[in-house]
């Protein structure tokens, strides 16, 4: 069989010869982002709602105490895996755990972990800041209708925390799609790890990386033009109906909602 | 016995000390309407009432009983409050908005907040707008919708934090006109106010604050017609020359 000449008879070739690898890693980069988008979200609504809890004059020593003693590791956590590249915690949690737990987690399972946690940290931050966006009017008035702290948070500031922080969240998934890429030193078959193999065999770097570079590409632009239809969905429609009139009950007018 | 009774109230925030000694009892069905200058402690006391300030001394009966030593969230329900920033929810409809507290707190079935909800919705003529966005509306129909909201808790007292203040002046009168209507409805409210016309026309008595004291009280006849502090003289000549 004769070998491609040109660098697209190449790329068409990698492709074919390739493709099974490609889509089983173009498949794992996808489940390692949004699993690890998703947890890391849920990580990071705990922690911001954690670390949002008020400490107040009345409380108990140990309440008090308690609280003080959760937020200081908290912080801890947030600065640890945001002052380090997700790339060194990966070989630190994967051979650590090995070693000193004598955990041996498969690499898709333990890429999956680090990018949660490393994803965690950022959510934390980026919630808190959306909480702490919300007016303190609308805090006061859950509260003065009788709400807790908790139904306040559930039902009033976190949906409209979450409607805000939308674009943030949106690039972490962005970030998280490209970044995996760094799991393939602890041996994830994400989309980078199969081209490096793809690579190798005819030695053809710049035609497998490229065909991957658009893959990315691919993905990245496709989630956020999705992002942008489910923020568009979050915000409802623009106009409302004002049912019944003075000279009918069906009568129902459309107003144009102003933004 | 009085609905609300406060003895001896004190606030400070750090060293500024903004109420130094408030007494006041509020009955059963009174309109209780507030009025001083800025900065005289006018908010801050109708905001010690409803929890959302901790008084730091003193203490506030509700039926008899000390708030001190109750849940916030409990006796808040009991206590309405319309803020002048209205504070409608963002993230639900008018609809909702009334609904949310009666199904959350009060644990009515959704059926019982949906009806009530649109009864009140009625009652302060924002009916047909129950399915627009707070962004939506006027300032003066968010008003009347957070009226709404504070009515469909069924409170005992309903507290209004100078309601008037941030709308347009060609809507202050839509917002007065349901408040008129709830006072001769014979709810209990104390409002805090800088309409005179209001306080003159509507409220049974009339308190005036001045540097975190109650200055002077009475019905509004006293008051406006014949006011023995000189600081309420100033004050009401100062207001109602404009």
């Amino acid at each position: 069989m004769a070998l491609p000449t040109t660098f697209f008879g190449w790329v068409g070739f990698i492709i074919s010869e390739y493709s099974e690898l490609l889509i089983g890693g173009l498949l794992s980069t996808l489940e390692i982002a949004l699993l690890g988008t998703v947890i890391g979200f849920l990580i990071g609504l705990l922690v911001a709602i954690l670390r949002t809890i008020p400490i107040e004059e009345g409380d108990s020593t140990v309440k008090k105490t308690l609280l003080r003693i959760l937020r200081g590791i908290l912080n801890i956590y947030i600065e640890v895996f945001r002052g380090t590249p997700m790339m060194v915690q990966a070989m630190v949690i994967y051979y650590g755990s090995l070693q000193v737990l004598g955990i041996d987690m498969s690499p898709g399972f333990a890429g999956i972990l680090i990018v949660s946690i490393n994803t965690g940290a950022y959510m934390a931050e980026i919630i808190r800041g959306g909480i702490i966006s919300i007016d303190a009017g609308q805090k006061e008035a859950a509260y003065s209708i009788g709400m807790t702290h908790w139904q306040s948070m559930v039902h009033v500031i976190l949906p409209q925390a979450i409607r805000n922080i939308l674009p943030s969240v949106g690039n972490e998934l962005i970030v998280n799609i490209k970044d995996s890429s760094v799991l393939n030193v602890i041996g994830v078959s994400e989309l980078y790890f199969m081209a490096k193999s793809a690579a190798g065999t005819y030695l053809k770097y710049f035609e497998t990386y490229f065909i991957i570079a658009v893959i990315y590409l691919i993905l990245t632009y496709a989630t956020s033009r999705l992002l942008a239809l489910i923020e568009r969905r979050m915000d409802g429609p623009a106009n409302y109906v004002i049912h019944g009139s003075q000279s009918s009950s069906k009568a129902a007018i459309v107003v144009k909602g102003g933004e | 016995m009085a609905v609300i009774s406060v003895s001896h109230l004190e606030k400070s925030f750090g060293t500024h000390e903004v109420l130094k000694d408030i007494n006041l009892d509020v009955e059963q069905g009174e309109v209780v309407c507030i009025i001083g200058a800025s900065g005289s402690g006018k908010s801050t006391m109708l905001r010690c009432i409803n929890l959302l300030e901790k008084p730091t001394g003193g203490s506030i009966l509700f039926n008899g009983e000390d708030i001190g030593g109750v849940a916030p969230a409990g006796y808040r329900a009991k206590v309405g409050m319309v803020f002048q920033q209205f504070n409608l929810f963002d993230n639900m409809t008018t609809l909702k908005n009334c609904m949310i507290g009666q199904m959350k707190v009060l644990k009515r079935s959704k059926a019982e907040a949906q009806q009530i909800a649109e009864d009140f919705l009625e009652k302060v003529g924002m009916r047909a707008f129950a399915e627009a966005k707070p962004k939506q509306l006027s300032g003066g129909q968010k008003q009347r919708v957070a009226i709404a909201r504070a009515l469909c808790m069924s409170p005992d007292v309903l507290l209004f934090d100078e309601p008037t203040s941030a709308l347009d002046p060609e809507m202050v009168g839509e917002v007065l006109a349901v408040m008129k209507e709830l006072a001769k409805s014979g709810l209990t409210m104390i409002v805090v106010t800088h309409e005179m016309a209001f306080a003159r026309d509507v409220a049974d008595r009339v308190v005036f604050m001045d540097e975190g004291y109650i200055a002077e009280q009475g019905t509004s006849q006293e008051i406006f017609g014949n006011p023995k502090n000189e600081r309420t003289r100033q004050f009401l000549a100062r207001v109602l020359e404009k």
